[in-house]
């Protein structure tokens, strides 16, 4: 009889502990809509274009211009 | 070529190639002193003399070498650059280099012959190459060839010579650092298409140019033969001119299947041209 009484106290300890952990969580979400920080880049994600017989694929932290460049990268 | 109001620039021919640096608002003299550097760093690391740092510790494998502390943290970073590749941006194909007939520079004449039978997989780099501070140690029978990464080594530091406000080019291997003449990047052009810089370096691998016989320069470690992956050229945005010349170079071996994923971990922008 004790030892069945301690199983059932032993269970609803847990089931209450599981409870308010869950209702914690919960209400002390910060925003969940927010996007994943920082964005993760894929090859299909960057902004790619036909250039030179070739593809350009340009990430977020290069920034494309229309300035005339002063120096370029090539084959040496 | 426009230049900008308290952009200084000046052109060289250095390390087989084409040279430029360009700095904003530092005097032109520290341009000229930077070609210097350029002189002797490329003079101490060249492998086609024996007397140079490469020389000697190339004629030094077996046994210890000592060396300075350029060609030490260079070396160092051979060793990342094989790690970052997978073994495919491999330091120690100096032997193939020489199957192929590339033992002098072009600038000298064409090689010779191209005896790629006797081409062979290149050894893994920290199997052949011990260093500790001071000197270096090649296994007996390697070679080294740092041809495939010193010029973005090289370029990393040089702007570090040049100033905060600074762009080194060499032979298209190339870092910039600070917000270039206009405030906005330094504008540098990647496939036809204008790119602002701004502590990043760029770099372009192709099988296109330095070709003889049928071969070409870039050799692929795993055979010990140029590199046939389908791929011609890559040019690549990264954190440092190192890095664009190291991802440029894998993403041109692993070939075309493989280098847009690889590239889309390791590159800020990158083009690939079958």
């Amino acid at each position: 009889m004790r030892s069945l009484l301690l199983k059932a106290g032993a269970t609803c300890l847990t089931v209450a502990a599981t409870a308010l952990s869950a209702l914690y969580v919960t209400a002390h979400l910060k925003n969940p809509a927010a996007p994943l920080q920082p964005a993760v880049l894929t090859s299909s994600q960057g902004a790619q274009v036909s250039a030179l017989g070739g593809k350009l694929t340009v990430g977020p932290s290069v920034t494309p211009s229309n300035v005339q460049p002063v120096t370029s990268t090539y084959a040496s | 070529m426009p230049r900008e109001v308290g952009l200084e620039a000046h052109e060289f021919e250095a390390l087989g190639t084409s040279c430029s640096v360009f700095c904003v608002g530092a005097p032109h003299p520290r341009l000229v002193e930077a070609e210097h550097w350029v002189r002797s760093m490329g003079a101490r690391l060249t492998r086609f003399s024996e007397q140079s740092e490469v020389g000697r510790l190339n004629a030094a494998a077996g046994r210890w070498c000592a060396i300075g502390p350029q060609l030490e943290s260079l070396l160092g970073e051979s060793l990342r650059a094989y790690e970052m590749s997978g073994g495919l941006v491999n330091v120690a194909v100096l032997p193939s280099m020489l199957a192929i007939g590339y033992a002098r520079p072009l600038s000298e004449g064409r090689p010779v012959a191209a005896a790629t039978v006797e081409a062979r997989p290149a050894p893994a780099l920290p199997a052949v190459l011990s260093i500790r501070p001071g000197s270096a140690r090649l296994e007996a029978g390697a070679g080294i060839d740092l041809g495939g990464i010193a010029k973005g080594w090289m370029a990393d530091r040089l702007v570090e010579l040049l100033g905060p406000n600074s762009l080194a080019n060499l032979g298209g291997d190339l870092m910039s650092v600070g917000a270039g003449p206009h405030g906005d990047g330094w504008p540098v052009s990647l496939a036809g298409t204008t790119l602002l810089l701004h502590d990043q370096g760029a770099a372009t691998s192709s099988v296109r140019r330095r070709r003889w016989c049928g071969v070409h320069h870039l050799i692929d470690p795993r055979t010990g033969l140029p590199s046939g992956a389908g791929l011609e050229e890559v040019s690549v945005v990264a954190a440092s001119g190192l890095e664009a010349e190291i991802v440029a170079k894998t993403a041109l071996l692993i070939g075309p299947e493989l280098a847009p994923a690889y590239c889309a971990s390791h590159a800020l922008a990158w083009w690939l041209s079958p």
